[in-house]
């Protein structure tokens, strides 16, 4: 399976040990990802609303480069995933829409096609469980995980195609492949908060994220994981950063999916980039390194 | 299933949609974010029926930001009003009346002119460097002005127009 690689803006300008580990853990799994220069940002969904037309015509420009090297889009981000999937669905279904934009297009010299599929690599992965449990060497057994797969991953359903947007199981199974434990826990479907914090409203974010991570807290869980970048920054960064506000007498770190998956295949801390993150728990991680010896 | 891309177009759609809700109040016990705002100022149906109906400056109401797209609303509505398309499009009737949040405008002319919505830092840069990963190549400008140009995005992103 090969794949163009889109990295979207916030990993590689943002969280490059999350680019570093899902280069090395993907490839691991018949996963072969193609770099393509000339990938802007999606864009990013939220903004663009404002400017449907605009989003279209950037989004269609990412995916034509896709389409001239006849690769489908393999994408790290659900924000990404959100905006790529529904502005190739939209243009493949509607023909005026993509005659539009393809004027638009005209002077770059690409033209959208509609040939190309998109995908998160967790859409990639959970077709075939199996594959992912061939190659773990390490079950991480015993580690209680909060799954969060986040809310542009799941919505909307017909144009996603991942999972059931009230009653998400896929990340669930996927971690269960690992050897770890997924918890039950309220607030799973609820947004990380992220978003709010760039339009004024961190208090509001803040609130968000101290309500899920109560309820991760409530169910015993070691750590949550998620497959977005920007709910990793909430639940890392953003907590670091609430947690005062929040009054927190505990920390939930969070772990990227590819991070964990990293684990499980024999990488260490360090080589999975846990070391870097900004909430850290060492009760957490003597249990991973003891799993790892 | 189609996805109905450009829902601003259908003014009259809008309206007759938003006569039938009920309001039942579902929307509002599954949007996650109604229920974390300070005052409840977010509130899903209170903010299209009102706009779409009663007001003449709905665009203008800065509640429509807060909504980040979850499709909680859309998903648990009874009669499939999908109160998120009705806030998206007044996000787009904001755009033409001058009223954009002030970050959308700087994210949009953000990814305009560098090709990404977040710069490259010396930090990041140097995190790379450490982890063995390659410069991140940037997208062709001409491109994306190309883009911006064709749609008057630029220009339509100026405040006060009305």
């Amino acid at each position: 399976m090969r794949y163009a690689l889109f990295l979207g803006c916030f990993i590689p300008m943002r969280l490059p040990h999350l680019e570093a580990v899902s280069r090395r853990v993907l490839p691991q799994l018949g996963v072969e990802l193609t770099d393509i220069d000339g990938f802007s940002c999606c864009p990013e969904p939220v903004g663009f609303l404002t400017d449907k037309i605009t989003g279209l015509a950037i989004a269609a420009r990412n995916i034509c480069l896709a389409e001239e090297t006849g690769l489908d889009i393999l994408t790290l981000c659900n924000g990404c995933t959100y905006t790529l999937r529904q502005a190739n669905q939209i243009l493949k279904q509607d023909s005026a829409l993509r005659e539009k934009v393809n004027d638009i297009l005209a002077e770059t010299g690409h033209k959208f096609k509609g040939t190309v599929d998109v995908r998160h690599y967790a859409q990639v992965l959970s077709r075939d469980i199996g594959r992912i449990k061939s190659i773990v060497k390490k079950p991480l057994t015993g580690i209680r995980v909060a799954c969060h797969p986040g809310c542009h991953i799941l919505s909307p359903p017909e144009a996603m195609g991942f999972d059931d947007p009230l009653n998400p199981t896929v990340l669930d199974s996927m971690v269960e492949t690992l050897g770890a434990t997924p918890v039950d826990w309220d607030k799973k479907t609820g947004c990380c908060g992220w978003t709010l914090t760039n339009y004024d409203d961190r208090e509001s974010a803040n609130r968000l994220l101290g309500e899920k991570l109560g309820a991760m807290h409530a169910a015993a869980s070691d750590c949550s994981t998620v497959i977005c970048p920007q709910c990793f920054y909430q639940f890392d960064t953003g907590q670091m950063l609430a947690a005062r506000e929040l009054k927190l007498d505990y920390r939930v770190p969070t772990i990227y999916y590819l991070q964990l998956l990293g684990l499980a295949i024999g990488l260490n801390l360090d080589e999975a980039g846990v070391k870097l993150h900004r909430v850290r728990d060492p009760a957490l991680e003597e249990k991973l390194g003891r799993l790892a010896a | 299933m189609a996805i109905k891309a450009v829902y601003r177009d259908d003014e009259g759609g809008r309206s007759g949609a938003a006569e039938i809700c009920l309001k039942c109040g579902v929307c509002c016990n599954v949007a996650h974010s109604c229920h974390v705002m300070n005052d409840h100022k977010f509130n899903p149906r209170y903010t299209f029926v009102y706009d779409c109906l009663t007001s003449e400056k709905g665009a203008s109401n800065p509640n429509i930001w807060l909504c980040v797209s979850c499709h909680k609303c859309e998903e648990t509505c009874p009669y499939e009003v999908s109160p998120v398309h009705f806030i998206e499009s007044l996000k787009g009737d904001a755009l033409d009346a001058g009223w954009v949040h002030q970050t959308i405008r700087a994210e949009v002319n953000q990814i305009i002119t560098t090709g990404f919505a977040f710069p490259l830092t010396g930090a990041t840069e140097r995190q790379r460097q450490a982890l063995n990963l390659r410069s991140v190549p940037l997208p062709p400008l001409t491109d994306l002005m190309k883009i911006a140009e064709k749609t008057h995005i630029a220009e339509r992103l100026r405040e006060d127009k009305q």
